[in-house]
This record gives C-alpha cells, structure tokens and sequence, in this order.
C-alpha cells in the first residue's frame, strides 16, 4: 500500500515537472516582410504537452509567429527571422538546422483544408513514407491509427480509396490532422483550423485539440476568443507586431493585466 | 450594336462552316481503306497516304517525347523554383514570343543547324522543328497549371516534411495533371497541321521510310505538293489528308476540352 502510494507520488511529481517543461523557447524574435516589421522582440515559453493560444486582431502576427515555428515562410521571399525560437533547446532558425526533419517534427494545420490530391489513405501514408519505411501491413495499422486518433476512421473507413478532397469541409480538416499525426510530430501548430467550418465541424475539432494535448505541444492561432477560451490552457494575445500579454488562459480571460489586452477581450476594438 | 456583334459572329461561323463543308464533302468522296494502306501514287496513278500518315505519327511523337520534358521541366522551374526570380520573367517573355513566331522561321532555323550540316533532309531535323514547337505550347501550359495549385496545397507538402522536389511531384504535378496532359494534346493538335517547318527539314518521300536519317514523308507537306499539283487523283488525295488531319486535331481539341472539363 505505501509503496503505490509512494509510486503514485513519484508520478504525479513527474507528471508535474513535465507540464511545467519547455517546449518551445522564443528570444526576441523579430521577423520582416521586406522592410516592414511584422514581429517586434517577441519573447516567451511555451509549455510541453498544452494548447497555447495566440489571439489578435487580423495583421497583429500572431499567424507569422506560428509560422516561424517550422521555417514554413522560407517558401516565399524577402521574408526573415532575427532571434532564437528553440525546440528543446536547439534553435530552429539556426542555418544548419535539417529543414525537412525539423518540419516533420512540427507539424501544421493549415485554416482551409489542404487534403493532397490522392485517396484518403495516401494523404496519410504520404507523410509516414518520407521518412519511414514500413510494410503495406504495419502502413495499414499507422493510417488506422491516425484517422482513428482524429475522429474520422469510422467515417472513411470503407472509403479509403476515395479522394481526399471528395469529403465534407470538416472532414477534410480532420483528414489534414490525422496526416499530421501519423508523422508522430511533436508540436503541432494550428492556423486558425476552425475558421472556415460550421459550428458542428468545429466542436469536432475543439475536441480532438482536447484530447491531442495529452501527447503533443500544440499551438493554436484563432479569431475566436470563445476557442481560444475553451481549448487553450495559456493565451498570448498580441495586436501589431507585439507580445502584449501572455498567461494562464484563465487570466487572460478573467483579470488581464494589460487594458489593451481587456479592451480586445471585452469587444473594444479588433 | 447586339445585332452587329451577332452578324460579325455569324459572318466568322458561317466561313468556318463553308469550309469545313467543303472539305467533308470533297474529303470523303476519296476516302477508302486504300488511303491508309497504300503508298504516294506517282501522278496519274491511284494510291494512297500510308507513307505520309505513317511519317506524321513518327515524327510527331519523336517531336512530343523530346519538346514535352524539356516543356514540363521549364514550366516547373518558372512555377516552383524559380517562381519569384527574374529569369523567370524573360524566360516567360521569350516563351511568349517563341509561342507565336512563325513556323516557317523555326523550319529556316532547324535548316540551318541541321539540315545543312548533314548534307540532306531528314525525319530528324523535321521531329526537330516540331519539337521546337512543342516546347513553348507546353511550357506554358505546365507553368500556367501549376501555378493554378493553391500555395496552401504546397505549405502543407513542404510542412509535413516533404523536400520541394517531393512536394512538386506528388502534390504540384497531382493536382495539375489534367491541365499539363491538355496541354500536350493542344501542342500535338498544333504540330500535326504545321507544312512549313517540314518543307525545310523532313521534305518528302514517295515510298515508305522508316529510316529516321533520310526523309519522310508528312500528311501537311503532302497535302501541300498534291493539291498544287494539276493531276485530279493527287488533288483528291490532298482533300482527303485535310479530312484526316481535321478530323485528328478535331478529336484532340475535344478530348483535351474533356479533361479540362473534368477538372473543375
């Protein structure tokens, strides 16, 4: 008896340390668009294996802060970081960093569904194939896996031949984290992933961001401060280019510390 | 003015029809098997197109298997790699340029750098010409569907991990399938009606050629020696190849209009 309460002890203490953990560490960051400044000296922590919501007005960066995160904005040009954003400690925007392994570490959900054009499975068995290789069987029970873990299996699961983009917004959504699961990621970053579904697709989604969190670090970008409310456990809110506050989710939405940050909540303005 | 754009469109379609009319009837009135079995007649003789359709297809598809990847590969670079560089901007303007000048300056050109080098026509220097006529048709094509691809599409293949040639093959050329192989059939349609570039390179042959060095016979350069020609079985013949190739690039166009249609 002492001795599982000791071991149940020893957990909870554990359990403790690891949400107290630092996933991702960002030092005065700035980031451009050609000569204008989108990110100005942002600085903070997030937790491992919790959602962290970033709100704001639209054009306040907190999308450009996501997508510092996997590097993703080095597609397009005249675009840079200044600073240090880091992932266990390894700075992501160093040169020598591997890009593709690093982006297979963090993944990303995109505001519009982006299912690949090609059947269910293969949207799913795409991402495991780049980096691993597996057998059609022990493919098989990774894609089941993944759709099962983003609430769709049961939905596709005598349609997974069938094109990806032949599903329902909120499917396709679904179908988009489920690809980034398989990949077995770390972070997930979330780009407003509910914005252009309906409201039923979205609790969906609300929910499955719920339970993700036991295993994953997850960043969710939103307009919607009831979803940032509901499903984070700390809130940054920034309004042009800056970090103004962030905190437990609780705080943000009850007592902030900053009136702008109280005025955005309360509907002032954005 | 409703009633003078009406007219003009009348007065477009009704020419079209007139010609189209008269080919059908002039066309069919020689088509037979023998039009596709038997050889060139020499004048006054009865025969038919075997040897020119036969050179058509070989050099058209020696044409399309060297213009198409060349085509695909720059239309890939100007959309993906190199789709916020300068190059790309003069390539696209030359492309441009390429893509309406005259096939006859093509024919001069692959006369030159060919033909005369090697001492004589040949099928080559005639698939040359058309290859080079293929290119611009399917670099437009290629760089115009691409970029057709959401930019959200190709965020999602490079944020899942994918290296940008994995993302381009598997989600950039998936998703602008159709358009790309559309694009391919309108350069084909193109290419099988164009004389003068082979009036340069492959000329002509009477008899049956396969010998890729020498020169072959073509269903347009055909139709052109035939119907200047005063013998009425060699001007029956030419009618007949026009109905071929029309009907062809009839078939392309609308095949290639299905695909397009698929897509959206």
């Amino acid at each position: 008896m002492a001795q599982m309460l000791a071991s149940e002890m020893t957990m909870t203490q554990s359990v403790a340390e690891k949400a107290a953990k630092t996933k991702i560490e960002v030092k005065n960051l700035n980031f451009y668009y050609g000569e204008s400044k989108a990110l100005k000296n942002i600085t903070l922590s997030l937790p491992e294996r919790s959602v962290t919501a970033f709100i704001g007005p639209s054009g306040c960066g907190k999308s450009t802060l996501l997508r510092v995160f996997n590097r993703i904005y080095e597609l397009y040009p005249k675009q840079r970081a200044e600073g240090q954003v880091l992932l266990d400690g390894y700075n992501v925007l160093d040169r020598s960093q591997d890009l593709n392994l690093l982006r297979s570490k963090i993944g990303m959900v995109f505001q519009k569904p982006t299912p690949f054009p090609m059947s269910i499975y293969e949207n799913i068995a795409f991402g495991v194939r780049l980096y691993e290789n597996i057998a059609k069987s022990e493919m098989d029970g990774r894609v089941e896996q993944a759709l099962r873990r983003a609430a769709l299996w049961d939905e596709v699961k005598d349609k997974l031949d069938a094109s990806g983009t032949s599903l329902s917004g909120g499917q396709q959504q679904r179908l988009c984290i489920a690809r980034t699961v398989a990949v077995k990621p770390e972070v997930i970053l979330l780009d407003e992933p509910a914005s252009a579904l309906d409201p039923l697709s979205t609790a969906k989604i609300e929910e499955l961001i719920d339970e993700l969190q036991a295993d994953y670090t997850i960043v969710i970008v939103t307009h919607n401060m009831q979803q940032a409310a509901r499903v984070s456990s700390q809130t940054a809110f920034m309004y042009l280019g800056e970090l103004i506050e962030f905190d437990k989710t609780e705080k943000i939405f009850t007592s902030p510390g900053q009136k702008r940050t109280q005025d955005y909540i309360t509907g002032r303005f954005g | 003015m409703m009633t003078l754009c009406m007219g003009a469109a009348g007065i477009g379609l009704a020419w079209l029809a007139l010609i189209l009319g008269a080919l059908v009837y002039k066309g069919t009135a020689g088509l037979s098997l023998a039009v596709f079995t038997e050889m060139t007649p020499p004048p006054g003789d009865a025969g038919g197109l075997a040897n020119a359709i036969f050179g058509s297809i070989v050099m058209t598809i020696i044409a399309v298997l060297v213009g198409t990847p060349v085509g695909i590969l720059a239309g890939t670079y100007m959309a993906e790699y190199g789709r916020f560089s300068r190059l790309t901007t003069v390539v696209r303007f030359i492309n441009d340029i390429l893509l309406s000048a005259p096939s006859i300056v093509i024919g001069l050109f692959v006369y030159e750098l060919m033909v005369r080098p090697m001492g004589h026509f040949s099928a080559l220097a005639g698939a040359m010409a058309l290859a080079i006529l293929v290119i611009p048709v399917v670099v437009r094509t290629t760089e115009d569907m691409l970029n057709l691809v959401p930019n959200a599409l190709r965020e999602a293949g490079t944020a899942i991990g994918a290296p940008r040639w994995i993302v381009i093959r598997s989600v950039g050329y998936r998703a602008a399938m159709s358009g790309i192989v559309t694009g391919i059939l309108l350069a084909i349609a193109r290419i099988s009606g164009e004389t003068a570039p082979l009036l340069f390179t492959s000329l002509n042959n009477q008899f049956w050629s396969g010998n890729l060095n020498a020169p072959m016979a073509s269903l347009p350069v055909t139709i052109f020696q035939f119907a200047l020609s005063p013998y009425e079985e060699w001007q029956q013949l030419a009618w007949t190849g026009a109905l071929i190739i029309t009907l062809t690039v009839l078939a392309l166009s609308i095949f290639a209009r299905s695909l397009t249609g698929r897509r959206t």
